[in-house]
């Protein structure tokens, strides 16, 4: 029997798989290498990032390049403008960087063009419409800044490299950019606008219609990798909605917990998993079905961003916490439904990005 | 093992076989264009093997980006095409996307070539050339697209750039003027003559009259012939002509020469051309005025300053769980002497301290709110409301919580305010019941806090250019200084009546800025002993950003900017030490106290004239390091600010907390008391 056991325990090793994820803590300017083994995540390496020892530099939107030789970071603040900055996973040493607009933020990369499209949230600026950086990651150029809504944030590419999504949040539109031509080619409204009425004049309905403030507040979006819809979503009216990309329309509504802000879905296709930031939980669908599975409550509180495993078998979800907890990563089994492990990052945990898996 | 190497071996060749090498080809290789001219590049892959495969969708872009590189190239994404703005050598890079979304890229060097030169025009500022003049003449070139470039006698490098491939010669017709290898034109005999310039064939001349110097001796006087280093000694030169009268309105050109007193230092210093000159080293120095082939010197010694004070630390209330940020020393209603110190990166925190006794800080009372980091702290000048500001709100909303420190060792917070101010406040002041709180970097607000539970606001400034960013405000005498880092500090009139200002409606009347656009924080100063008002603009430099094994390296300087002259300010001096970066500072009584970051608190004497570099003709009285061996990174002294309070220099460090300082009083010299022994 003892025999059995320590083969049992050999052959669970030889199958583990270890999972790399990185994830940036906005208020401590650090990265954090999480690993991993399907038991325990740990974090393998925290790194100092940005330019100004004594100013608060946000790192915000990660992600890795389709081959997972290089990761790349947004620095939300400058002077005024973000930057870009482009690592190597080999030793996670900088090695270039750009400057894009302000407060960029999530971002990733076509395996199409290879170029990588990143949104400039100017998040706190005032209430008018911000861009999409496309930066070429090889010279680390911005080659165009493509003119999107008041907040764009989310920036997904869709799984043939061929469009790229996001979602303006204080003017409730969803943009579609073709990856090649590198121009708006279809804008959707999401929103429940405010009835005006009509005895207002022209020029206060166009002031109106020029500020259009979101009342649903959609704050990412990302496309099926198998089928011709995107989900988006909507963190002030607590519900995510899927867009019909065919006929350019919203198809359904699904109705959340409290401020739904990061949504993803597994590569295989089957799980829809979206963090509620207003709860401090994620919460996973089975997107065949539309049916909730589970709503598993995060370690600490301020839900933030998701990476899902290539094997869709994990979500790895970052969790911001408040004042000086550290932030968090909690690894969930989409099989199991359930939180098996977390670890401390720094403050304010928020972009995460899947690197690789390994034996 | 023979099966595992065969194995091997075989599937190198079919790795090798498989894996061919594409590259992109493209008429873009070698192409020169004209400015204008637009181009449709022919682009297409070809493999290793010769095969030609074409591209499905193909990007093209100038590779320092639209935003970088004044569009120096421009692209046509829907037509394929390039067009050429700016001459000179660009790289474009073509993206070629080949079947099956395979990306290829490869950068290609496209020459513009420089617009042809259509007309030359030769200037002088100053038609006053004599025999022994230099001739400072000025190009203006206009190209074939009507562009006018100015190039004066001293940025000839502009001239370079632009014309480095076009061929240029300068002669003079007669030998009343000399021009030697590097073309600088000597007038040496009198009479009238003609400088011909050649810019690629295209000639422009002018006619130089020289004048027979009249001057036949050149009297030289100062205010001062024994000095101390530091100090500004005004000279005046007066020409006279053979007569014995005084010649009015001579260019006249001064210079020094100098040796210094230590044989293992060297003399330095400056001359202005309106006579003021300054030394940085002990030494004799030759000030020489000149007109022409006329000159006259005067020599003046130049003592040390002797301003060495000794200084020590007095007190320390140590922060070492968490970066500290910002502080304010104030003294309360109760009529002691408290200071309020903000965190960095941590949990919100705000500690007050009892600092009445200098020798023993104590740490009196806390306050958290939701924020990672405090950056800055103020104190009401009556002692009773604090204002703190937030960056890292968990509910992003940041903005500026205000304090009832009526009494420090139970303070409480009275409300928090955050329109407009979500994007966090890095600095904020106080100034006659209204807090200046900047918005997200952008900007400031201005907040009447006459009731503190119910802030409202009043006013807003900004500079309004596209990508304005601004670190710090200051108020005084109704101005608020801003510093916005490379458009410079700016002057606003928030109630002083220059302009007209007040909180409600900001008026901006001054701008200073300069090249390295790194200006963090201004202090205004006019100097007790000149009257002069200078702006005291700080850099916040890190010159290889963060350093995450170690201290991280600061750079960066104090720039004195005599802004008498409201409408032409002019910066005069700096205080710069090595390998040591500036952040924050006080000035009182006409002495500095800045917190030069990895260099400690370092005061030092701004008394008098100011010109040059202040580091270098030891006006320093002395400095504290405040690293300690507790500290949040042990032994690494990080000063973040210093306030001179009740003859004491205070201090925040960032990782020790607060601290205390002495500067001693001047010893009096007994260097020669006993002199008379020795006879």
């Amino acid at each position: 029997m003892r025999f059995l056991l320590v083969i049992f325990f050999f052959y669970n090793q030889i199958q583990a798989q270890n999972y790399y994820v990185y994830v940036a803590a906005e208020s401590d300017d650090t990265v954090s290498l999480i690993k991993f083994n399907e038991t325990e995540a740990k974090e393998v390496e925290r790194f100092e990032v940005g330019y100004l020892p004594t100013e608060i530099e946000g790192p915000h939107g990660i992600t890795v390049d389709p081959n997972g030789e290089f990761w790349y970071l947004s620095l939300a603040h400058g002077n005024p403008f973000g930057k870009l900055i482009k690592y190597s996973t080999k030793n996670n040493e900088p090695l270039d960087q750009t400057t894009l607009g302000l407060f960029p933020a999530s971002m990733q990369i076509s395996s199409v063009t290879g170029l990588l499209y990143c949104v400039n949230f100017n998040l706190h600026g005032n209430m008018k419409p911000s861009s999409v950086s496309v930066v070429d990651p090889e010279t680390m150029a911005e080659i165009k800044r493509i003119k999107t809504g008041i907040m764009p944030h989310g920036s997904r590419i869709s799984y043939d490299g061929l469009k790229q999504y996001s979602v303006s949040m204080m003017s409730s539109e969803l943009y579609e950019i073709d990856a090649i031509t590198l121009k708006v080619s279809r804008k959707l409204n999401l929103s429940n606008k405010m009835n005006m009425g009509k005895s207002m004049n022209d020029k206060m309905e166009m002031k109106m219609s020029e500020m259009n403030h979101s009342t649903i507040k959609p704050t990412w979006v990302i496309p099926h990798p198998s089928k011709n819809i995107a989900f988006i979503a909507c963190n002030g009216s607590n519900e995510i909605i899927e867009v019909d990309l065919e006929n350019w329309k919203i198809s359904n509504r699904i109705s959340t917990g409290k401020g739904p802000y990061n949504v993803e879905i597994s590569p295989d296709g089957k799980y829809l998993v979206a963090t509620l930031k207003n709860e401090g939980s994620t919460a996973i669908w089975d997107l065949d079905n539309m049916i909730l599975l589970s709503k598993i409550k995060n370690t600490t509180s301020v839900s933030h961003g998701i990476a899902i495993s290539s094997d869709s078998k994990y979500a790895f979800v970052s969790v911001e916490g408040i004042g000086g907890e550290p932030g968090v990563v909690d690894v969930i089994s989409l099989k199991r439904l359930e939180k098996i492990s977390s670890v401390n990052v720094g403050k304010q945990a928020g972009g995460i990005a899947f690197w690789k898996m390994e034996n | 093992m023979k099966k595992i190497i065969l194995t091997l071996v075989f599937s190198c060749f079919i790795i090798t076989l498989y894996s061919q090498n594409k590259t992109i080809i493209s008429d873009l290789d070698g192409l020169t264009l004209n400015i204008g001219e637009t181009f449709t590049p022919n682009t297409y892959v070809s493999n290793s093997d010769g095969l030609k495969s074409n591209c499905s969708n193909i990007i093209y872009y100038n590779k320092k980006g639209v935003f970088s590189s004044a569009n120096s190239i421009s692209v046509d994404v829907e037509n394929g095409s390039i067009k050429a703005n700016e001459p000179g050598t660009h790289e474009v890079v073509a993206i070629c996307i080949g079947e099956g979304g395979k990306r290829h890229s490869r950068t290609f060097e496209v020459f513009v070539n420089y617009p042809k030169i259509k007309k030359v025009t030769l200037k002088l500022d100053d038609n006053s050339v004599y025999v022994g003049n230099y001739i400072p003449l000025i190009y203006e070139i206009t190209d074939e697209l009507d562009v006018i470039r100015t190039i004066d006698y001293w940025s000839s490098d502009i001239g370079i750039k632009y014309f480095s491939k076009v061929s240029f010669s300068l002669k003079a017709l007669n030998d009343k003027i000399n021009i030697d290898n590097s073309n600088n034109i000597l007038a040496v005999k009198d009479g009238v003559s003609t400088i011909e310039a050649d810019f690629d064939g295209i000639k422009g001349n002018i006619n130089v009259n020289v004048l027979k110097n009249p001057t036949s001796k050149i009297e030289l006087v100062s205010n001062n012939e024994n000095s101390k280093t530091g100090d500004v000694i005004q000279f005046e030169a007066i020409a006279y002509n053979k007569k014995g009268k005084v010649i009015e309105n001579l260019p006249i050109e001064f210079s020094f020469t100098g040796k210094s007193f230590d044989k293992s230092n060297t003399a330095s210093g400056l001359i202005l051309q309106d006579g003021r000159f300054v030394g940085d080293v002990a030494g004799k120095y030759i000030v020489t005025a000149r007109v022409g082939n006329i000159s006259t010197s005067k020599v003046v010694n130049i003592f040390k300053r002797n301003v060495k004070r000794e200084m020590n630390t007095v007190g320390t209330g140590l922060v070492n769980d968490k970066h500290t940020s910002d502080f304010w020393v104030f003294e309360g209603v109760d009529g002691n002497d408290y200071a309020v110190t903000g965190t960095w990166g941590a949990d919100g925190t705000s500690y007050f301290w009892d600092v009445t006794e200098p020798s023993n800080i104590k740490k009196i009372d806390s306050v958290q709110v939701d924020a990672r980091t405090v950056n800055d702290v103020k104190v009401s000048s009556d002692g009773k409301i604090c204002v703190i500001s937030r960056e890292g709100a968990s509910n992003r909303k940041n903005g500026i919580i205000i304090i009832d420190v009526s009494n420090p060792y139970d303070v409480n917070i009275i409300s928090e305010y955050t329109k407009n101010l979500t994007g966090g406040v890095h600095n904020v002041f106080i100034y006659e019941n209204h807090v200046y709180a900047l918005s997200n970097g952008e900007r400031y607000y201005i907040i009447n806090i006459e009731d503190p539970k119910n802030p409202y606001e009043v006013g807003m400034f900004e500079i309004e250019k596209e990508g304005q960013s601004i670190h710090d405000v200051w108020i005084e005498n109704g101005i608020a200084y801003s510093s916005n880092w490379k458009d410079g500090v700016y002057l606003v009139d928030v109630g002083n009546g220059i302009v007209g200002g007040s909180p409600s409606n900001p008026v901006a009347f001054g701008n200073y800025s300069y090249d390295s656009g790194a200006h963090h924080a201004t202090y205004p100063f006019k100097s007790k002993s000149t009257g002069k008002f200078y702006t005291v603009l700080g850099d916040e430099i890190f010159p290889n950003g963060v350093n995450s094994k170690g201290p991280s390296e600061t750079a960066g300087f104090i720039h004195f900017v005599d802004f008498t002259d409201l409408n032409d300010p002019k910066e005069v001096a700096r205080y710069e030490i090595p390998s040591h970066g500036s952040h924050n500072y006080w000035i009182e009584d006409d002495i500095l106290y800045v917190a030069m970051y990895t260099g400690g608190v370092r005061v030092v004497d701004i008394s008098g004239d100011l010109l040059g570099d202040l580091y270098k003709q030891g006006r320093e009285i002395g400095y504290i390091l405040s690293g300690s061996p507790d500290g949040y990174i042990p032994n690494d002294t990080m000063v973040w600010g210093a306030q001179l309070y009740k003859g004491h220099v205070f201090y925040s460090d960032f990782n020790t907390g607060i601290g205390a300082a002495k500067v001693a009083p001047v010893k009096p010299d007994t260097s020669k008391t006993n002199q008379h022994i020795l006879d």
